[in-house]
């Protein structure tokens, strides 16, 4: 019998579809009978999600600032660059 | 692209290789949200904005050989991707995780001896992430965990999302096995929704 715990363990398996047809079977059996464990699958499931919706980037404004301000700096920097400079 | 946005860029590319101030600030607008979105794949959000701005610097310099076979974006990408994966591959010889153990500690701790749940979780997620994720302190704390997480934990979770769950690409990237990409994205999906629902019991990070 499939114990909470063990379900634990392949619940990532389960959620990504990953499990043989079997073992696959009783964890849907498991989940029928024991509510903790649907919870337990579910905020797992969620937590993945919000992951999903998280990591759209977008560069704000004060990144973009600091970008200008090093890319300035380096364009300068190149601009001594001895093969620029006058030869004294 | 259309012809006259084809002309655009070639200017823009121009600009960039005259080391021109301004040319680097009208690029920097365009791009750099994208380049973001590709650097968030592999590293958490501080990381990523490092990279990128690290990316910038070295345009200046790297643009003078571009050729113009890709596009200027698909080019960038591609810069982002490689500094992501260069720092992925130094990262990796330091973080080591026990390939052995699939539960959190903190997680195996909630069952009894007989396998039931001794600690089970109390509360339900929101059923969406998108509410869940305008709760802006969460979404501070789940960068603050994120950035915590092994950096091969964080990347095998982000990689697989990104890649629409294609396991052969992310284990290609991350130069792990298939078993073993399993397990790193089950360690940092646990440590994810300890992180959740301890936020969501106590409200604090
Ligand atoms: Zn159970």
């Amino acid at each position: 019998m499939l114990m909470c715990k063990d379900l634990a363990v392949i619940a990532s398996d389960y959620i990504d579809g990953e499990l043989p047809v079997l073992e696959n079977m009783s964890v849907k059996m498991h989940l029928m009978m024991c509510k903790d464990c649907r919870t337990f699958i579910g905020n797992l499931r969620a937590s993945t999600d919000m992951l999903n919706a998280h990591s759209s980037g977008q560069a704000d404004e004060e990144l973009i600032r600091k970008i200008d301000e090093r890319v300035a700096l380096a364009l300068k920097e190149g601009s001594q660059d001895p093969t620029n400079q006058d030869p004294d | 692209m259309t012809d006259s946005a084809l002309q655009k860029e070639q200017a823009l590319i121009e600009g960039l290789k005259a080391r021109n101030d301004q040319s680097y600030q009208e690029a920097v607008r365009t791009y750099t949200s994208g380049m973001l979105a590709v650097a968030r794949f592999y590293l958490d959000h501080s990381s990523s904005e490092e990279i990128v701005q690290d990316c910038w610097v070295t345009v200046i310099d790297a643009i003078q050989k571009f050729e113009g076979r890709s596009g200027l974006k698909t080019w960038l990408h591609r810069i982002v991707a490689n500094r992501c994966k260069n720092r992925l591959r130094s990262a990796r010889r330091e973080v080591s995780t026990d390939f052995s153990e699939a539960l959190e500690p903190e997680l195996a701790d909630r069952f009894n001896a007989k396998g039931r749940w001794d600690l089970p979780p109390k509360l339900q997620f929101h059923d969406s992430a998108d509410t869940l994720m305008e709760n802006g302190a969460l979404s501070d704390c789940l960068d603050k965990h994120l950035s915590a997480l092994p950096e091969t934990q964080r990347s095998a979770l982000m990689l697989y999302e990104a890649h629409q769950h294609k396991s052969d690409d992310v284990c290609n990237i991350l130069d792990v096995s298939a078993s073993n990409l399993r397990v790193l994205l089950h360690r940092a999906r646990q440590k994810i929704f300890l992180m959740v629902e301890n936020f969501q019991e106590t409200g604090e990070c």
